[in-house]
């Protein structure tokens, strides 16, 4: 049988609801099947949402930031997978790599499955408003899909990282050791996820530049080097 | 000054007096049990385990380098990997007496092969956590044009890896009856200072140059604005294009 077949979606709303002892379970054994569930989780609750950010621009742009989302988060855990596992014991909380792994996973499927529900609202909301235009780029509903994205990502990253909290408790990290090592995690993940997210731009699509998978300069810079000079420049004026 | 009862006895658990017989089992207790790294130190044939350490921090050095290296590419795909291993070498051993020295003034019982010991140890953790950083690093690479933004990010990670590995030697000295860390935290300052020199000593480690070693002396502080100032004028070239 294949594994696909085996999966059991009733782990999800374990995993939502947050029972630490449960999940705690999880990741001290590797699953195969677990793993393909929450990798399809990702791939789905991500690409789902990705598809109704993108596509308010175009039908195309909907398939690519499908692709896209999904990719961020899958490269992020993987890209600091080892410096994470690095970090927790150095912290106070001494798991192994494969449950440093598996318990970053776990966050990041709960975001996933929160962003997969929020995006048939999403959808939604993109078919009530009227076309993305050159001109419709500094109108107010420009700027409330872009807030309403910002609220619905950092309401899941927050809710993930919440019960990330809770299960590096349980692993034995105590308030503070759990504390620090999310912290040591988050600041890891984030780093790396901007940069991916500049490299993987465009998400909404801007009305005057065409429809694509990469930016002609995707790998010109980076992220935070264009925050740099955009506060440069900020600055610049008032000289 | 550190506290008068002391820290927990080493070798106090059965797991810190097991033997570490291999390279794989030298990260693994570095990251998980410093302190059964910190009791092996002390027993007869610490020199294994030394000569181990040494091994793994060249290799992960040479790793981290080749990733260093990328940013340029051509001939720093194999400048930057050897420069930041030797660098990391001449650095340790320049500091290794005065850090005798130092613990020695603290009132530290540690005999030399043991304070060379846990300076390897230093060396092992923040190399291998360089190697956690190396992906990130990579990104970075392929995607940034600014010397300068790579030069800070990988100071930046080297600063991290160093603080870790600062930490373990600090335990180390607290296990060796030191009376005070004052002595360890200058040599601390000293240290960072020649690692830093010693990057501005063997430059380039990022960008490219005709000769592999420089032919000017410069201050790390003096090579750092001149790179600032280049990227600067660079940035504001491009801007104008």
């Amino acid at each position: 049988m294949c594994a696909l077949d085996e999966l059991n979606p009733r782990e999800i709303s374990v995993l939502l609801r947050g029972e630490s002892e449960k999940i705690a379970a999880w990741t001290g054994q590797w699953s195969a099947r677990r793993f393909a569930l929450q990798v399809v989780v990702i791939v789905v609750g991500a690409g789902l949402y990705g598809a109704a950010m993108g596509w308010w621009r175009d039908p195309q742009q909907a398939l690519y930031v499908a692709v896209k989302f999904p990719l961020i988060i899958l490269l992020t855990t993987a890209g600091t997978a080892l410096l994470n596992a690095m970090l927790a014991p150095l912290l106070g909380l001494n798991i192994p790599f494969r449950q440093s792994f598996s318990a970053i996973l776990m966050s990041f499927v709960i975001a996933a499955a929160i962003l997969g529900a929020f995006s048939p609202l999403l959808a939604f909301m993109v078919w009530n408003t009227p076309p993305i235009s050159a001109a419709a780029a500094s109108a107010p509903a420009y700027n409330f899909i872009k807030l309403t994205h910002v609220a619905v990502i950092a309401f899941a990253g927050i809710t993930g990282n919440a019960r990330l909290f809770q299960l590096l408790t349980q692993l034995g990290g105590g308030r503070t050791g759990a504390r620090r090592v999310l912290f040591a995690w988050l600041a890891g993940n984030l780093f790396l996820g901007s940069q991916l997210s500049w490299i993987l731009r465009p998400f909404i699509g801007s009305p005057s530049l065409p429809v694509e998978f990469f930016r002609a300069t995707a790998l010109h810079g980076n992220f935070y080097e264009n925050v740099f000079h955009s506060l440069l420049q900020i600055f610049q004026q008032f000289d | 000054m550190i506290p008068a009862s002391g820290p927990r006895p080493l070798g106090d658990e059965p797991a810190e007096r097991a033997a570490i017989p291999n390279v794989i089992v030298a990260i693994e207790a570095i990251l998980r049990q410093p302190r059964r790294v910190i009791f092996q130190l002390r027993q007869p044939g610490a020199g294994r385990l030394i000569a181990a350490m040494v091994f793994v921090s060249v290799v992960c050095s040479l790793i981290y380098g080749v990733v260093a290296g990328t940013f340029s590419g051509g001939t720093q795909l194999w400048a930057a990997p050897v420069k930041i291993a030797v660098g990391l070498m001449i650095s340790a051993l320049i500091c290794l007496p005065s850090l005798y020295i130092f613990t020695c003034l603290g009132g530290s019982q540690a005999r030399l092969i043991e304070v060379g010991g846990l300076l390897a140890g230093l060396l092992m953790l923040m190399t291998i956590l360089l190697i956690g950083f190396a992906p990130v690093a990579w990104i970075f690479s392929q995607s940034t044009e600014s010397l300068a933004w790579m030069g800070t990010l990988h100071l930046i990670f080297w600063f991290i890896a160093t603080c870790f590995g600062l930490r373990f030697l600090e335990a180390g000295f607290s296990h060796s009856n030191a009376k005070s860390l004052a002595g360890f935290r200058t040599w601390v300052v000293i240290f960072m200072l020649v690692a830093l020199q010693m990057t501005t000593a063997l430059r380039p480690i990022l960008g490219t140059s005709e000769t592999f070693l420089p032919t000017e002396k410069k201050f790390f502080l003096s090579h750092w604005s001149d790179c600032l100032k280049s990227s600067d004028s660079e940035s504001k070239s491009r801007s104008r294009d």
